[in-house]
């Protein structure tokens, strides 16, 4: 059960602070501006209540002189609208709470990176997406830095080197693997320290493909920036410009057309089958058997035709715009994706069905790279992966967006939190949007795919479901153009996870969890 | 439970795969008499990725899924530069990522080509001005060949690589 009415009246009881402070969005975000002496306490409260963390950044006017806001972002089980704390900031500096929210931490390192922010108490103060090639003191965005090219440092001093987290003692020894690996895949850097063959500490270093994309968005308008918003991740596109979008939606005051909103799903869902169409292909070659993977490939190649068919483009680039999307979808088209979904299911239901038949398959997966439930809401972990951890966790159910709030996906949640598990839920996620796309088509209305209206000023929060979890978008439009965009995707807080879950696993079975998961860089690099 | 008897109780049955895609056989089978002909039979190929969106990724493991299956062709991908005849560069080149490019250019034996993959790859594409961006992938390293798209689909990809071909047996 989702309360629509907002956490507003509650944190009106919980925190005592006056009236005018509070303020309650069009999506019922409750927020609240706070000042730098009431910080403390307020969050400690959050802490008591068991909020979790959902997100921090910083942003600044293009006012000069004026001082840096901080947003910190929480929710609640059972409630549809976010909390969001302003902080704006007297001082440069500003008390970490790395200890009460664990992730708060990269957000801290992200910000101090981005706008020289420094964190009282931070436990960690290296950098994070700005790598040792970037000069001291430089922080992109900065409304002061224009953006262009900037000098590189090179070759890196000996003491200014990224410091990896020591591991001593008799029989450790390290394992250096990255940016380039040895796969077709994204770059990102592991450092095992190993004792035998068992994992006894995983440090992953992330941002090789920060290719600086908030920054970019500044300046530009809300439709230019939209091609930014696909750029974040592949694989993730139809999530990510639904979130955009629905983010100046919401700031604007758009209807999206009832059609429109159908096709949306549709295109969402079709994502999310392909996405998980690889992990479940991926996880097969990982246990050498690319036997079992063959079927989840081509099911996955006709999807992306399927894709390219209903949209002009295999990764939906360019099908969603502000306010609706590009191109309309005939009736026909959808007769026959009905058609298709129905021998899809049959053959996928096989394919699945013949490799969990495996024993070797099933030796390999159960029990290997376990994530503990008691991690998911400390590290905000989201998706396929905290729900194989016994956690009901789903933008979709939880903060209903588009057409979720009336067609409601139905979730499985196991317990066991290892390979096998997530494997068992990604394949019954794949069941479930068959379902969804079946009954949008079943109920599609006829009419404009396209809201009419003008985008506004102003800033909104919105977040979607993709294929890996929780994306979190936020954007402020002023004067017609983009002030501040953030992006966090699910993959931002979830690489975590594997940093838990591959201890005392054994190397080889590192790239099986990696799948399991299949996160992405570009998504959490930006 | 029921799966794991039957794996052991029922007869085998192999899956009959068949589909049809004319103009994909057409250009493998020109592309592979070129490998043939200009690389003794076999073109081995490294990906480096500098900062794409990991779309091109998704393509470049398609080509060797059952669908395109590439490898008949003569082609195959690598584990390391050192094995590799080629380099296949996709993403703008951003400031993290360029000395590991470079590296990976290093360790590729010589004589080598280099493939940008991609429209970020071409020029930087929407990534340009960026501080965070180098450029294009000849910025870094020279480029032999440019496949633009976003991101260029299985069949644009081989229509590129026999482009490539085309031009060094020309040379």
């Amino acid at each position: 059960m989702v309360y629509v009415n907002g956490l507003m009246p509650w944190c009106h009881r919980l925190f005592s602070l006056p009236e005018e402070r509070f303020s309650v969005s069009q999506s019922h975000d409750t927020i609240i501006s706070i000042q730098s002496s009431e910080f403390e306490k307020v969050i400690s409260k959050i802490y008591d209540e068991s909020f979790t963390m959902v997100c921090i950044f910083a942003s600044e006017s293009a006012v000069p002189d004026s001082k840096p806001t901080l947003t910190y972002v929480f929710e609640r089980t059972g409630y549809a609208g976010f909390l969001i704390l302003k902080l704006e900031l007297s001082t440069e500096n500003v008390i970490s709470i790395g200890l009460p929210f664990p992730t708060a931490c990269l957000y801290e390192r992200e910000i101090r990176d981005g706008f020289g922010i420094e964190f009282i108490n931070a436990k960690d103060n290296r950098r994070l997406f700005l790598h040792e090639n970037y000069p001291k003191e430089f922080h992109p965005l900065r409304k002061t830095f224009r953006n262009r090219p900037v000098e590189t440092i090179q070759p890196v001093p000996p003491d200014e080197e990224y410091q990896f987290k020591k591991v001593h003692g008799e029989g450790v020894y390290q394992i250096p693997v990255g940016p380039v690996h040895a796969g077709i895949i994204e770059p990102g850097h592991f450092r095992f320290s190993v004792i035998g063959e068992s994992i006894y500490n995983l440090e992953v270093r992330m941002f090789w493909k920060h290719r600086g994309i908030e920054k970019l968005a500044e300046g530009k308008t809300p439709e230019q920036a939209a091609a930014l918003a696909e750029a974040v991740s592949g694989d993730e596109t139809a999530a990510n410009t639904w979130a955009y979008c629905t983010a100046v939606e919401r700031i604007s005051g758009m209807l999206v057309p009832p059609r429109a909103e159908h096709l949306r799903l549709i295109f969402a869902e079709m994502e999310r089958i392909y996405s998980l169409l690889g992990d479940m292909a991926g996880m097969s070659i990982d246990v050498a058997y690319p036997v079992g993977a063959c079927p989840f490939f081509n099911l996955r190649e006709e999807i992306l035709r399927w894709n390219d068919n209903l949209s002009g483009s295999r990764f939906y680039k360019g099908a969603f715009v502000i306010g609706g999307i590009r191109k309309d979808v005939s009736a026909e088209k959808l007769t026959e994706l009905t058609q298709y979904l129905k021998s899809f299911s049959e053959r996928y239901e096989d394919a699945v069905r013949s490799l969990l038949a495996q024993p070797s398959v099933i030796d390999r997966f159960d029990t290997t790279g376990v994530v503990r439930s008691e991690l998911v809401a400390p590290l905000n972990l989201t998706g396929p992966i905290a729900r194989a951890s016994g956690v009901p966790t789903d933008v979709r159910i939880d903060h209903p967006y588009g057409l979720y709030s009336k067609l409601i996906p139905r979730i499985k949640i196991l317990d066991g939190g290892d390979v096998l598990c997530r494997f068992n839920i990604k394949a019954d996620v794949i069941k479930n949007s068959v379902e969804l796309i079946e009954r949008a088509i079943g109920e599609m209305p006829v009419g404009p795919i396209l809201a009419e209206s003008k985008v506004k000023d102003g800033s909104a929060l919105s977040a979607v479901e993709s294929s890996r979890g929780q994306n979190v978008h936020w954007v402020d439009i002023r004067n017609g153009k983009i002030e501040r965009y953030k992006v966090r995707t699910a993959s931002f807080c979830n690489w975590i996870a594997i940093e838990f879950a591959v201890l005392n696993n054994i190397v080889p079975d590192f790239p099986l969890i990696n799948k399991s998961m299949n996160l992405s860089y570009a998504g959490t690099d930006l | 439970m029921v799966g794991m008897f039957d794996n052991i109780m029922k007869p085998k049955i192999t899956e009959n795969f068949s589909f049809e895609d004319a103009e994909l056989e057409e250009l493998g089978i020109a592309l592979k008499n070129k490998i043939d002909k200009v690389f003794g039979g076999s073109l081995a190929i490294r990906e480096v990725d500098t900062g794409s969106d990991n779309s091109p990724e998704i393509e470049l493991v398609n080509l060797t899924t059952p669908y395109y299956d590439i490898e008949r062709f003569g082609i195959s991908f690598v584990a390391s530069p050192r094995h590799s005849d080629a380099l296949i560069v996709t993403g703008p080149v951003t400031r993290n990522m360029a000395l590991a490019l470079r590296k990976t250019y290093d360790a590729t034996p010589e004589p080598k080509l280099v493939i940008a993959l991609g429209d970020d790859a071409c020029d930087g594409g929407i990534f340009k001005n960026s501080y965070a961006v180098l450029g294009g992938v000849d910025k870094v390293i020279p480029v032999d060949m440019k496949i633009p798209g976003n991101p260029p689909s299985p069949k644009e990809i081989l229509k590129g690589l026999f482009a490539l071909i085309r031009q060094i047996e020309r040379q």
